[in-house]
């Protein structure tokens, strides 16, 4: 399913113009990006959490050459599914 | 911070954003996030511009081990939901990292490290440049007292090394000793005229060519650099500069005199007619080495001709290694008059 696909199917559930479903799912997601800039997480039951985790720095090599790379520390956006979710795909 | 933010506060965040009744936005955040599990689940893929990507992964069995028992079992193969967020929210989500870039770890950086890595391992605050050295410094101050404690072991230590220096000095020796002839033998017509002119140049014409050829050590020099020289691109304006063309045919005699084997001979006309009949009469410029410059190109700049790079060797005779100049090493060119 891709992003136009995503937003008829929005539209048509919440009734509203496609154009104006875009426009709420951008601020939506606005709004969600703040929240994880503060450090808040985001956590739906029945879908899951959506949060920023901190990924250490660490040393990796490369295979072929053999080059150590210090990889720097990140910030990375994770979601983990909720039970619920994942009780459905058995 | 480090809040759970549950659906109805995020409805509330949204209505305040977008404009819409508390009633709506709430409704709108749970069918935004029902079609994207209902999407995952039906089609395995949802793509939200914005905020990434959800994708059903098929695992496949694969095998582990019990921790406790030891025992081994396979996990079977299941189905995942993973997420990759949009490349651009991404970047925005990491700027507090954004200014660290990977970088290469030097061996030296990472024999630091490692050490680092033994002493600090308790401590859980990554430690300061200062820190280091300071470890560092006590280290080697630990280290230099317990040398002067043992002394009898530090010998057998030194000898060890002493006789694995040894070894490493004739395995080399003996390689160099095999590779040289072939080396030779294999580029015979293009270096062979090169040492005869390198070595008639260094010792005057009086030195006859045949005993010159079998001086090792010269011609190792040689071949040596004559590899890398191959490889430049053969340059399109042989023209040679003027005083070359001067001097040509009184200096094509002399070389074919010189020359024992008579295959040598035509070669060597071309070869070394240039690179005796010169004498070095002062310095032209002072030639700063770029990214992939030899000797030749050099030579090839300045004089218009290849083959007058011994020249610039003789002239450069602090550089005792040709094979192993860096880019910014100065070069001394010599000006060269026709004898």
């Amino acid at each position: 399913m891709n992003n136009k696909q995503f937003l008829t199917e929005l539209s048509g559930k919440c009734q509203m113009s496609t154009e104006q479903a875009a426009k709420q799912a951008q601020t939506l997601i606005d709004v969600m990006e703040n929240l994880w800039q503060g450090g808040d997480s985001v956590s739906l039951s029945g879908f899951g959490v959506l949060e920023v985790k901190k990924k250490n720095e660490r040393v990796s090599v490369n295979p072929t050459t053999g080059v150590r790379m210090l990889v720097p520390p990140k910030l990375v956006l994770t979601y983990k599914p909720s039970s619920i979710l994942k009780d459905k795909l058995k | 911070m480090d809040k759970k933010i549950n659906l109805s506060q995020l409805a509330d965040l949204l209505a305040q954003a977008g404009g819409m009744s508390k009633a709506a936005s709430e409704q709108f955040v749970k069918s935004f996030f029902d079609i994207i599990s209902q999407g995952v689940l039906s089609e395995g893929l949802v793509k939200v511009k914005g905020l990434g990507t959800f994708k059903l992964l098929q695992m496949e069995d694969r095998e582990s081990v019990n921790v406790n028992t030891g025992e081994r079992f396979t996990i079977e193969g299941h189905q995942k939901i993973s997420f990759s967020p949009d490349a651009e929210l991404k970047e925005r989500i990491n700027k507090p990292f954004s200014a660290f870039e990977t970088v290469e770890i030097t061996a030296e950086q990472a024999a630091e490290l490692s050490k680092l890595d033994e002493s600090v391992n308790d401590s859980k605050e990554t430690p300061e440049p200062e820190e280091t050295a300071a470890i560092v410094a006590a280290e080697s101050a630990k280290e230099q007292k317990t040398e002067t404690e043992s002394q009898p072991e530090v010998k057998e230590v030194t000898q060890k090394r002493f006789t694995r220096f040894i070894l490493k000095l004739l395995i080399w020796i003996l390689a160099i000793a095999l590779v040289v002839p072939v080396l030779l033998y294999l580029f015979w017509p293009l270096v062979g005229c090169q040492i005869l002119g390198y070595i008639d140049n260094r010792m005057g014409k009086k030195q006859p060519a045949v005993t010159t050829v079998e001086t090792p050590k010269d011609s190792l020099k040689v071949t040596e650099i004559e590899q890398p020289a191959e490889t430049v691109k053969p340059a399109a304006p042989v023209e040679p500069a003027k005083p070359v063309q001067a001097t040509q045919a009184t200096a094509t005699i002399r070389p074919v005199k010189l020359t024992p084997a008579d295959e040598a001979k035509d070669l060597s006309l071309f070869t070394t007619a240039d690179t005796v009949n010169y004498r070095i009469t002062g310095e032209l410029a002072t030639h700063v080495l770029k990214k992939g410059e030899t000797l030749t190109k050099v030579a090839l700049d300045y004089y218009g001709s290849k083959k007058l790079w011994p020249y610039i060797a003789k002239y450069n005779k602090n550089l005792k290694n040709f094979n192993n100049l860096k880019v910014g090493d100065k070069i001394r060119v010599p000006k060269l008059e026709g004898k």
